[in-house]
């Protein structure tokens, strides 16, 4: 008997997690497969090492992982599934379709939702209590942008031109709302279907309104393609704003020729000053051989501002939504807080960094407090 | 005026290396009466040929055309030999299916190898461009013009002068009459497959600087060529030439004047009015 007491207590003490440190339970969504898994796989990275973190600072996260493949439907079983098994919230899924779709069922099974990088505007502005967004909304790809040409000269007029899907028109309908505000003119809104060879007339036809500022927003392979013939035809704005994926990635600035200072817009650097960014960078890469993307740092910290507050409250749903309402943080994100402004609910106002590459690095030259490098404006002329 | 002439300029460039795709699917179509689904993804194949010459072996893609031409045309003779010939006696749709089925193959094969990334290669010259009275013009574009106009103009030689050219075109004009007269129809297309082949990675070499390069690619240019052939007639090189040149043209003038994402409708309401006006295409009646 007294032998057999010795054994539990020898148990308890060789699996602390069990016994004496806080355990919580927590779904993540995620598109682990599928078209978005390349993505996908930043997020899961992200959360691995968040969940590394949190066992040091004695938070035993029992993690419950569901792949939605990309789909709302299936991301929606999965939040019933996660609901039924009784974490105490859920971070994800990754695609706005997918957030969209999830948050709305948060709100009825009453699971705090935390959205790590969908960028769907709608998500955080339907008054839904349970439901939070770690990330900037999609308006402020642009508007950032267009503040930082703001900040640098005074430019009146604007020439969108942008890929004809859901992405490309939200985003550039957002911005012409934007600079209508501010009083900038547009001069050309010229949408394009992806795959086309020769945007050369489009950028010619930009070109004879000679705009101040050209706002383009596309995938990689358009990016390098429209700059490359903006240089041939002698495109020459002050500057070229970038507001969608294809801006920010290496395999862009790499192309120095044709990539050296336009500006773009991302969440998070790795050069910006945030406390723990450079170090997180610094992890990611020796542990999964990859640079992260913003993704990964959006999730990673999301994953922690939900286990700990959840693991504060013991894993009970209504004190951890509470607990994310009156909660703030500081990490790899900035000052992180959930507010509720301009129709938008339980929305962290992240500040947008803006990119500008230079001799083919990206570097973070706005806003001023977070800047590794100052900007270069109006944009040089044509070699 | 100066944008007029910018976009006709650019239409014309553009509309030569159609025109070399469109002339490759128009030789298959007159000597053997299939329509070749899997055009854009033998472009496909030049493109992937043309950038791992240069990425592993540094070979500039203008001049990498040395080796993708023959490679590409061994390639398109051995589809003939071995698929195509079989089925020349068949239903249409099975042609079609057969064709489509190699285009499948094609481009899964590429995403196997290289995964369905964008690879763009990165000349020099790849946004290189000079000026003629105040029009620029992008150097890769008029390097691949002169090539195209090059290639056509060896190929019109070929087909009018030598006698396996002549050949090649009586299998087109009639293909039992060819045979009675001692012409070998398998071994001529086998070789018009080989040519086309040819001609389409060319093609993919050729815009590879200027372009970027994944597996489902084809299907854009498979389109194009479509329309082309069809535009200038069915087996008419006179016609891909010009139904190339004037899809460029309508591609980029339209561009300017309507709107870009109205761009491939002005060209299918002129493919329209061509085929309601024209039904044989522009060059219908004469055959290569």
């Amino acid at each position: 008997m007294k032998r057999g007491i010795v054994l539990v207590l020898a148990f308890c003490l060789a699996l602390p997690g069990l016994s004496l440190a806080a355990n919580v339970k927590i779904g993540f969504i995620n598109s682990i497969t599928g078209p978005e898994a390349p993505i996908g796989e930043n997020l899961s990275n992200g959360v691995t090492l968040a969940i590394e973190d949190l066992k040091k600072k004695g938070i035993n996260v029992q993690l419950l992982k569901e792949d939605d493949t990309g789909k709302p439907q299936i991301s929606m079983s999965a939040m019933e599934k996660l609901a039924g098994q009784g974490v105490a919230g859920v971070v994800g899924p990754y695609t706005s379709a997918c957030a969209n779709a999830v948050a709305k069922l948060a709100e009825k099974y009453k699971v705090p939702l935390l959205v790590p990088v969908a960028a769907k505007q709608e998500i955080t502005r339907q008054h839904l209590k349970y439901v939070y967004r770690l990330n900037a909304p999609a308006d402020q790809y642009a508007s950032s942008l267009i503040d930082a040409a703001l900040a640098m000269g005074k430019p009146k007029t604007i020439a969108f031109i942008y890929e004809n899907t859901d992405f490309g028109t939200s985003t550039t309908k957002s911005a012409k709302e934007y600079v209508a505000r501010k009083g900038i003119r547009v001069v050309a809104d010229e949408p394009y279907s992806q795959g086309a060879p020769d945007y050369r007339s489009t950028l010619t036809k930009i070109k004879a309104q000679k705009p101040d500022l050209v706002f383009m927003v596309s995938y990689v392979a358009d990016a390098i393609l429209l700059m490359r013939q903006s240089r041939e035809i002698g495109l020459q704005p002050q500057a070229f704003l970038g507001g969608g994926a294809g801006f920010t990635t290496v395999q862009f600035a790499k192309e120095k020729e044709i990539s050296n200072n336009v500006f773009s817009t991302t969440q998070w650097t790795e050069d910006v000053n945030w406390p723990g960014a450079r170090n997180f960078f610094n992890r990611y890469k020796s542990k999964f051989g990859k640079e992260p993307t913003y993704h990964a740092a959006c999730a990673y910290e999301a994953m922690l501002i939900m286990a700990e507050t959840a693991s504060k409250n013991g894993g009970d749903r209504e004190k951890t939504r509470a607990g994310l309402k009156s909660g703030s943080w500081k990490g790899i994100m900035g000052d992180v807080k959930f507010e509720d402004y301009d129709g938008f609910t339980n929305q962290n106002r992240h500040q947008m960094l803006i990119l500008q590459i230079q001799n083919g690095q990206i570097e973070t030259v706005f806003p001023t407090r977070f800047a590794s490098k100052k900007p270069i404006f109006p944009f040089p002329k044509w070699k | 005026m100066m944008v007029l002439l910018q976009s006709l300029i650019s239409g014309i460039l553009i509309g030569g290396v159609y025109a070399l795709i469109g002339i490759g699917m128009t030789i298959i179509f007159g000597v053997m009466r299939v329509i070749n689904f899997a055009h854009g993804d033998i472009l496909m194949v030049g493109m992937y040929l043309t950038y791992t010459l240069f990425s592993s072996l540094g070979i500039d893609p203008f001049v990498s055309i040395v080796i993708t031409i023959p490679l590409m045309f061994l390639f398109g003779a051995f589809l003939q030999k071995v698929f195509i010939n079989r089925m020349l006696g068949a239903h249409p749709q099975n042609q079609i299916l057969l064709t489509i089925g190699l285009g499948l193959i094609m481009s899964n094969t590429m995403m196997l190898i290289f995964t369905s990334d964008y690879k763009i290669i990165s000349t020099s010259y790849s946004s290189e461009s000079f000026n003629v009275a105040g029009i620029s013009i992008s150097s890769p574009l008029a390097i691949s013009f002169l090539i195209t106009a090059a290639i056509t103009l060896l190929l019109y030689w070929f087909l009018l002068k030598t006698n396996t050219g002549q050949a090649i075109r009586a299998t087109a004009q009639d293909r039992e009459a060819a045979q009675l007269m001692g012409i070998n129809v398998r071994w001529m297309s086998i070789l018009a497959f080989g040519i086309g082949s040819a001609l389409a990675g060319t093609a993919g070499a050729l815009i590879s600087p200027t372009y970027y390069i994944f597996p489902q690619i084809g299907g854009i240019f498979t389109l194009k060529a479509f329309i082309i052939t069809v535009l200038g007639g069915m087996g008419s090189i006179i016609g891909a030439t010009l139904g190339g040149i004037i899809i460029g043209v309508a591609e980029s003038v339209s561009a300017v004047y309507i709107s870009s994402g109205w761009k491939d409708v002005v060209v299918f309401v002129l493919f329209l009015l061509v085929l309601l006006f024209k039904p044989a295409g522009l060059m219908g009646k004469s055959r290569m």
